[in-house]
């Protein structure tokens, strides 16, 4: 055993990728919950994976097939709705554990010097899931699907110039038919999650060249003990696994509860129109995007110009992969910053939760206007960043963790 | 300083702001209560048998498939086949596809009536309930009846004979004062002013009002089996599944604080 | 953090557990995965019993049917052909279907519910192709002794009339006959009441 052992590990590095990553890396001894949603992030891509590739099985890229090979998977498929509803509700807590996952960087300045790109690539991958998620939500082929699909293609629509003949070129016909459908499902299906995996290893690669933060936002590097290793560290294996293992039963049981007893969510993560066959011919009379989209859809509908909606929007994502660069202050976590800092940051929170409200529900005058208060706020937190980060008092953060 | 405006700005416009969807009902408003009751068997069977008589013959159910209707509502195959498949070719196996050709019932109907597999996750059971329940005479439409929940159905009322002929009329209700109190004069008697658009009975049908509910009820409750079948199972399973991830979250849990022992 | 604090037997038995535990949890997260690949309802529904109507097959007759998308033959034998059964028993490896869950062992010499018909699953017991079906009584490339029966084209295994093996060939067992039924001229294929 011994000798074939050492055959694989003199010529591939097994011993060194598990200590490097697994049984040696240093992980900061004391961190808190919103420590665990990158982890959550990976157990959740797992499952939308593995339930992924069972839902590719019976399902069928047609205009006709579609819609009916997905109640196929409902009722024909043994157990095919554990498997369709594991997807749908792990959609939904993938966008959940990481927005939450991002607004911890944002807390605790896990963007600051070295982690710049970690931050960058880790962006990346929320873009790509977007993407993902959108394509995944046409596939069923409901009045949502169509509807959502026939207003989010439309904004290529806004682009000058070519805006028009790049619609039809991504739907590859008039309307969403099937050729839309089938193009869509290759880039759900293959595509996009090559993409994903591959950036969530650079994520990760990236990560521990330069260690994880902690909520202090201190460098755990400056005191290391003889051998150079962090006097505030931990083996990750096996304290932030167990650690790891606590979140993950915790999140589990939520999505089981979800899973199992909600998998609508009242509407918010698979919506009702859903569950009629697309007509090209009716609009149902209220459409909204599932529930990880709306800030952004919220934003969309509060600027009065089809160009200008979607820069808006466009830049609202944009703008998060500078914020290394527009963070100015002298330490990274939230507990030490000044006062406008931390006025910013609820305030940042509080409008992207009221645009997330906000982009569910059908347009009144009022909320119009309550969309541009918040995407002002949300933009502003971003603009003026430089500006308060730099003048405000700070406090002095520990030396130790 | 804008973070009390916000606030002061929430308080102030909050009511306005959330609640100007229109009634999940129509002009019938909220929607009438509905618990499903899955593991009643007799209501389910009751409710297909109602389903047949009355629905099969327009609305289709095409993700369905009769075996599978058999076995979860533990009826035998021979009295499904004896009673309620009219059709001497289908088998067991067969989808629920209904018997009318698409072509004539657009020129009946003007559209072909929907399937109804997913009626109940597309609307409601709330809904559904309602809508079956509130029917009523209108002479001015193709068939002779307009709906609450759904004004313009183009669909005749076939329960009519069993509901009775109801019709829309008015009639005196409390006038609610504005701290949401019923307005009273100074004798103590409820104030009131004449409201219409209430539905009632003109003259009664083969059930009584409390048996067409019940009626309305069981073929809800169909219908909401048959929207998703595996309903009864998901959460029978969801209980198990609950119970493991919590048994091994507080496992995990007593091993992490073990080894927190380490470093604390 | 002195070692005479770590309890190493309780982690022992929690580490135990929680993988126990964990491991337990296994196979029933794998049972929608593994049951997602048996046939649906539909593919069910699909493979349902067929039902020939035999009263217009002539004797010494074949028809194929599909049962499952697979081929069954129905075959009308002729009398002297099954007087002449026993005497091919000397070539066959089992004549009596002992090696096989023979249904309707015993019936009748056409291994099937009837007298004059055998239903055989036209699937070759070795590697699966269909077998083809030579009725003549003459010498032919694969055995100059031929006596009519089935001779598979791919693999030259061969089965008597009745789909029964023969000594030297690859396949291992007669061929399957299927569950069937008889009710007047009507044949059920795939179905069969008493047995379970």
């Amino acid at each position: 055993m011994n000798t074939v052992f050492k055959w694989f590990n003199d010529r591939l590095p097994i011993v060194n990728t598990f200590e490097r990553h697994l049984s040696k890396h240093p992980v900061p001894k004391k961190v808190n919950f919103w420590y665990l949603f990158g982890a959550l992030a990976s157990v959740v891509l797992i499952i939308q994976i593995i339930s992924g590739i069972w839902l590719m099985m019976p399902y069928q890229n047609t205009e006709e097939g579609a819609f009916s090979s997905i109640e196929f998977i409902m009722r024909d498929v043994d157990y095919g709705w554990v498997i369709r509803y594991m997807h749908t509700t792990g959609a939904s807590m993938f966008f959940a554990v990481v927005y939450l996952h991002m607004f911890r960087g944002l807390l605790y300045g896990s963007y600051k010097k070295p982690r710049e790109l970690v931050w960058i690539f880790g962006m990346t991958i929320y873009l790509v899931m977007m993407a993902e998620g959108f394509l995944g939500y046409v596939l069923p082929y409901g009045q949502m699907s169509y509807w959502g699909a026939q207003v989010i293609i439309s904004l290529f629509g806004a682009i000058p110039y070519i805006g028009e003949s790049l619609e039809v070129w991504v739907r590859g016909d008039y309307y969403i038919s099937g050729s839309t459908v089938s193009r869509f499902f290759a880039l759900h299906v293959v595509a996009l999650p090559l993409m994903l995996i591959a950036l969530v290893f650079m994520h990760l690669v990236a990560l521990h060249e330069v260690g994880a933060g902690n909520p202090e936002g201190i460098d755990i590097e400056e005191h290391l003990d003889e051998d150079g290793v962090p006097l505030d560290s931990v083996p990750f294996f096996p304290y932030k696994v167990l650690n790891a293992l606590v979140g993950i039963g915790v999140f589990m049981t939520v999505f089981s509860i979800i899973m199992f007893f909600f998998p609508e969510a009242g509407g918010y993560f698979i919506e009702k129109a859903n569950f009629e066959e697309a007509n090209p011919l009716s609009t149902p009379e209220h459409i909204a995007p599932v529930w990880y989209y709306s800030p952004y859809y919220a934003m969309l509908r509060a600027v009065p110009d089809k160009l200008g909606g979607l820069i808006v929007m466009a830049g609202a994502i944009a703008i998060l992969f500078v914020v290394p660069w527009l963070d100015r202050s002298k330490v990274n976590s939230i507990r030490y910053k000044g006062i406008f800092s931390k006025i910013a940051i609820s305030l940042f929170a509080i409008s992207f939760l009221t645009l997330g409200y906000l982009g569910t529900v059908p347009v009144t005058e009022l909320r119009t206007l309550m969309s541009v208060i918040c995407t002002a706020i949300y933009f502003l937190f971003f603009f003026l960043m430089p500006i308060y980060t730099s003048l405000e008092s700070t406090k002095q953060p520990p030396e130790r963790l | 300083m804008i973070k009390i405006f916000i606030i002061i700005f929430s308080i102030y416009f909050a009511p306005s702001v959330f609640s100007a969807e229109s009634a999940p009902c129509g002009d019938y408003g909220e929607c009438d209560d509905y618990s499903y009751d899955l593991y009643n068997n007799e209501s389910l069977q009751k409710g297909l048998a109602t389903y047949i008589n009355y629905c099969y013959g327009c609305h289709s159910l095409k993700y369905s498939r009769w075996g599978r209707i058999a076995a979860d509502l533990e009826i035998p195959e021979e009295i499904l086949f004896e009673n309620l498949i009219f059709n001497q070719e289908t088998k067991p196996g067969d989808l629920m596809t209904g018997s009318m050709i698409k072509r004539n019932a657009e020129e009946w109907f003007g559209v072909a009536p929907p399937d109804l597999t997913l009626v109940t996750r597309s609307h409601s059971p709330e809904w559904v309930y309602t809508y079956l329940r509130t029917f009523y005479e209108d002479d001015s439409k193709q068939y002779g009846v307009n709906n609450l929940v759904y004004p313009g159905a183009a669909m005749p009322n076939v329960l009519s004979h069993l509901q009775g002929k109801q019709v829309l009329g008015c009639k005196e209700v409390p006038i609610i004062a504005s701290n949401g109190g019923v307005k009273r004069d100074e004798n103590r008697n409820d104030i009131t002013e004449e409201k219409c658009g209430y539905l009632k009975i003109k003259e009664s049908g083969e059930l009584t009002q409390a048996g067409f509910d019940s009626l309305i009820y069981d073929l809800t409750n169909f219908l909401v089996y048959v929207g998703e079948p595996a309903k009864r199972d998901r959460e029978r399973i969801g209980w198990y599944v609950i119970f493991f991830f919590i048994t091994f979250t507080a496992l995990s849990f007593l091993l992490y604080r073990e080894y927190q022992k380490d470093y604390h | 953090m002195t070692e005479s604090t770590k309890n190493n037997k309780r982690r022992k038995v929690l580490i135990g557990m929680t993988a126990a535990f964990g491991a337990a949890g296994i196979p029933f997260a794998a049972t929608p995965f593994i049951a997602a690949w048996n046939p649906s309802a539909k593919a069910k529904a699909l493979g349902a019993a067929v039902k020939v109507d035999i009263s217009k097959i002539e004797e010494g007759q074949i028809v194929q049917v599909a049962w499952r998308k697979q081929p069954v033959f129905v075959l009308r034998h002729t009398k002297s052909s099954i007087s002449n059964l026993p005497s091919v028993e000397t070539k066959l490896a089992d004549p009596n279907s002992l090696s096989i869950d023979e249904p309707y062992r015993d019936l009748y010499p056409t291994r099937s519910k009837s007298d004059e018909f055998s239903i055989l699953a036209g699937v070759c017991t070795h590697l699966g192709c269909s077998p083809k079906y030579h009725p003549e009584v003459e010498p032919k490339p694969w055995d100059a002794t031929w006596t009519g029966g089935f001779f598979c084209p791919c693999h030259g295994s061969m089965f008597d009339i009745v789909g029964r093996v023969f000594k030297g060939v690859p396949a291992p067992t007669n061929l399957k006959v299927p569950p069937h039924n008889f009710q007047g001229s009507i044949l059920t294929i795939g179905e069969d009441k008493e047995i379970t």
